[in-house]
């Protein structure tokens, strides 16, 4: 018995699926949220700076911080995708290994990256 | 294949904790309050800010992988999601919201003393303190998988 490759490709297809579609909502509402509460403070710190309510004290302060918190938003977007890249290979190397698995009936260790 | 560090529920649950105190105190001070009586909430900060620094140090202490596909995959980011490169040990994102909340609250306790808190400028930390937070919450609780 040979290994189905139509099969194996539709079941490498969902198993890939299954993971993305999760978390690209994820991904979705994370971002939606951030972007429209860091415009919401960008639009409140630059009415506070232009109404005095926000001081000399803290206003370098809390414009610095737009940039930083832009900055800290993509770098969360990218662990999260790091995240995702790594179930989705999983999710791969799972059926590929239970397909070889099953035609050959060996119990063959998932492999590993290499550090 | 581990790409992303392992989820730390001790480091989840201190997040959600730390979320609640600084929500706390933002609502304490959330009318405005004058510097002469500082010394009231002198030790609800320090309590904020030192349970930050701390979950900072733990949370930064996991292992993050680092292999030959972890440094393809950010290669390829770096093209689509290009990020400054820092000189920080902070290796997590959740890490360096951590500690940006901390700062906040550092900043906020430094103002109080030296003029006390316009209601704006509590609403301005409030809201800052509160995108770092969704920022470390999310990414920890993605790490569950």
């Amino acid at each position: 018995m040979g290994i189905n490759t139509a099969q194996l490709v539709i079941d490498m297809k969902a198993a890939a699926s299954a993971e993305l579609n999760a978390d690209v909502c994820a991904f979705r509402g994370f971002s939606e949220r951030q972007l429209e509460a860091i415009a919401k403070q960008t639009e409140f710190v630059a009415i506070g700076i232009a109404t005095k309510q926000i001081t000399e004290e803290t206003k370098d302060f809390f414009l610095d911080a737009i940039e930083d918190m832009s900055l800290n938003f993509v770098k969360t977007l990218r662990g999260l995708i790091l995240a995702t890249v790594e179930k989705v290979w999983n999710a791969l190397v799972g059926v590929i290994w239970k397909a070889l698995s099953d035609v050959t009936g060996l119990v063959l260790p998932v492999p590993v990256a290499r550090i | 294949m581990p790409l992303a560090p392992n989820y730390d529920k001790a480091v989840s649950d201190a997040l959600n904790a730390a979320n609640t105190e600084a929500m706390t105190l933002f609502a304490s001070v959330s009318l405005g309050v004058q510097k002469y009586d500082f010394a009231s909430r002198a030790d609800q900060y320090a309590q904020v800010i030192g349970k930050l620094d701390a979950l900072a140090i733990s949370a930064n202490a996991r292992p993050v992988p680092k292999n030959a596909v972890t440094d393809k995959v950010n290669a390829v980011l770096d093209k689509t999601l290009p990020i400054t490169i820092e000189s920080s040990d902070a290796r997590l994102p959740s890490v360096v919201a951590i500690r940006k909340i901390a700062e906040t609250v550092t900043k906020m306790r430094d103002t109080d003393i030296k003029q006390g808190l316009s209601t704006y400028e509590v609403i301005a930390f409030k809201q800052q303190a509160s995108i770092y937070f969704d920022q470390a919450i999310t990414y920890e609780n993605f790490l569950q998988r």
